[in-house]
């Protein structure tokens, strides 16, 4: 169990790992595939205080394993959604985490106000800006803590989560996602033009998981890991390098039952590692950290056979 | 919607660029409508990254699929494929239709031939007009009650108000960024030979990537009477006349 403490209220997730922004829609989205109990949360796609149209033009290039993908973050507004979809965060058994995306920080300050005192809203998680400076995250989670009593997320963007995580944490940030999908381009092959958006892939992985070595080492709020987890190993690995939950992104929408695997894994897998029994039946995959070594380091040399004695 | 195994039986190459794969489904699979599509993940790794968009052009029974694909990767009988869906919602047949009018713009018919065999089966006529880059396709590979038009472009579409005043129901797919040019026009055709055109009277199918299939990931948004709605769950064919084109 992981408690994310702000003042008052208090995010209690019972499995340490949820969906990331973005990947899981407003709620119910993905309750044929993925148990909504699956996960310690449910994080929602990014809400902004005015809805947003969909982006125009190709939205997804493919990538040498990876993904591009440029929506341009449609919501029907804060308000609407609450509207739309509080019933259904309302009946969810897991905690509902509303993630935010504002330009400003007075539009923060709407959402962060009208978000507090709904109940069926355990927690916010704040998306800053790719290129946010120590003074911008202070602004934005500052105006966020100022008006709600909510635990906050900030999550970090991948390239400035050392930088700032700090600061973040000064303004009353109760934990840190590390870290938002970097942004990149690719050609569409069909209308041959250059799009850019968040790219998504396995190689994010060893990107993410040194940000959050670095930062699980100079802050001291949960931090909770993300980026390019596909496999229960991915994971583990980042909560061996100090995070206290996960979040899964586009391993959802390609191999959604693997979300499954990685939760009972983690919830399981580690008490079944911890007393270095056997490998977890879920999944096949495990193998033994002793054993991997042996996989990976060189044999030593054969022993010389012994000399002959000479008979008598 | 689920996610399950299935098995590709058989893999026949009809034609140098289209193979069909013959493919044993979960029965929830084997459900699927024209129009609809699935999710497919044919190998462990992860490159390609994102799944295939398999669409299936007949049933051969409850549990068995035909599905057709380019030819530029090749499938192994026995391989086990992970599948998602169906996505989407099926595009239904008109009731007492006879003739069905296809049309297929710069892409493979494929995502029309579910529909094709389902027309011919119920003793239907079906034209199926490939326009610019689809008229490469193979049209040996296709039943041959269907009456096929090659046209280098919508505008040079010779028997175009002949046909398009003929059909019971027209089913026209081209891909994006194309789509919407075609579908505006085409719109725009049927509303100038049609006197009054019935809602049902024409369906465009919007073949854009598809990553989740849910609903969930907002890649797949089209605008329908104000809002935008994904094309995975209410599409991927939508009433011509319902879709804001053109901006």
């Amino acid at each position: 169990m992981l408690e994310i403490f702000a003042g008052k209220q208090s995010l209690r997730l019972a499995k340490p790992i949820m969906n990331a922004a973005g990947v899981m829609g407003f709620g119910g989205e993905y309750n044929k595939l993925i148990p909504p109990d699956t996960f310690g949360a449910f994080v929602t796609n990014p809400l902004t205080w005015r809805g947003l149209r969909a982006a125009e033009g190709m939205r997804v290039a493919a990538l040498d394993s990876g993904m591009l993908i440029h929506t341009g973050l449609p919501n029907p507004g804060l308000q609407r959604a609450v509207q739309r979809y509080g019933a259904r965060w309302a009946n969810s058994p897991i905690p509902v985490i509303v993630h935010v995306a504002a330009n400003t920080a007075d539009e923060l300050t709407a959402c962060a106000g009208y978000l507090d005192g709904i109940d069926k809203v355990a927690a916010l998680e704040v998306g800053l800006a790719d290129h946010a400076t120590h003074r911008e995250a202070r602004l934005m989670i500052g105006a966020a803590r100022s008006r709600t009593q909510l635990p906050i997320l900030a999550r970090l963007p991948l390239y400035q989560a050392g930088q700032i995580a700090a600061a973040a944490v000064e303004a009353g940030a109760d934990a840190l996602v590390v870290a938002a999908p970097p942004r990149g381009s690719a050609r569409d092959p069909i209308s041959g033009r250059l799009i850019g958006g968040r790219v998504y892939g396995t190689w994010l992985k060893a990107l993410a998981l040194r940000a959050v070595g670095w930062v699980a080492r100079n802050v001291h709020v949960p931090i909770i890991g993300s980026g390019g987890i596909h496999t229960p190993d991915d994971a583990r690995e980042f909560l061996e390098a100090g995070a206290r939950a996960i979040q899964l992104d586009s391993v959802i929408w390609i191999r959604p039952s693997m979300a499954a695997l990685i939760a009972e894994d983690l919830t399981v897998g580690m008490m079944t590692r911890a007393a270095n029994s056997l490998a977890d039946d879920m999944y096949t995959g495990y193998i033994d950290p002793a054993a991997r070594r042996a996989q990976l380091l060189p044999s030593p040399p054969p022993l010389p056979p012994p000399p002959t004695l000479p008979e008598d | 919607m689920q996610e399950s195994q299935a098995i590709i039986e058989r893999v026949r190459r009809v034609a140098p660029t289209v193979l069909r794969l013959e493919v044993a489904v979960h029965r929830a699979h084997g459900a699927i409508g024209g129009g609809q599509l699935l999710l497919a993940r044919v190998a462990e790794q992860y490159d390609p990254y994102l799944r295939e968009m398999w669409q299936p052009i007949a049933r051969r029974s409850e549990t068995q699929l035909i599905i057709e694909r380019p030819a530029v990767r090749d499938y192994t009988p026995g391989a086990t494929v992970s599948l998602i869906g169906p996505v989407g919602k099926p595009v239904p047949l008109r009731e007492g239709g006879r003739a069905l009018l296809l049309v297929a713009a710069e892409a493979s018919p494929t995502a029309l031939l579910f529909l094709a065999n389902a027309a011919l089966a119920k003793g239907a006529a079906v034209a199926l007009v490939l326009i610019g880059a689809a008229g490469r396709y193979p049209v040996e590979a296709l039943p041959q009650e269907i009456e096929v038009h090659r046209v280098g472009d919508y505008a040079i579409w010779p028997e175009r108000d002949r046909m398009l005043t003929w059909a019971d129901q027209v089913v026209a797919t081209a891909p994006p960024p194309l789509d919407t040019p075609i579908y505006v026009r085409l719109a725009e055709d049927l509303k100038r030979i049609r006197l009054q055109p019935p809602p049902e009277l024409a369906t465009v199918l919007f073949q854009m990537p598809m990553p989740c299939g849910v609903g969930a990931c907002q890649a797949c948004l089209v605008r329908i009477g104000g809002e935008d709605v994904p094309a995975c769950t209410d599409g991927p064919g939508f009433n011509l006349f319902s879709v804001k084109l053109g901006g």
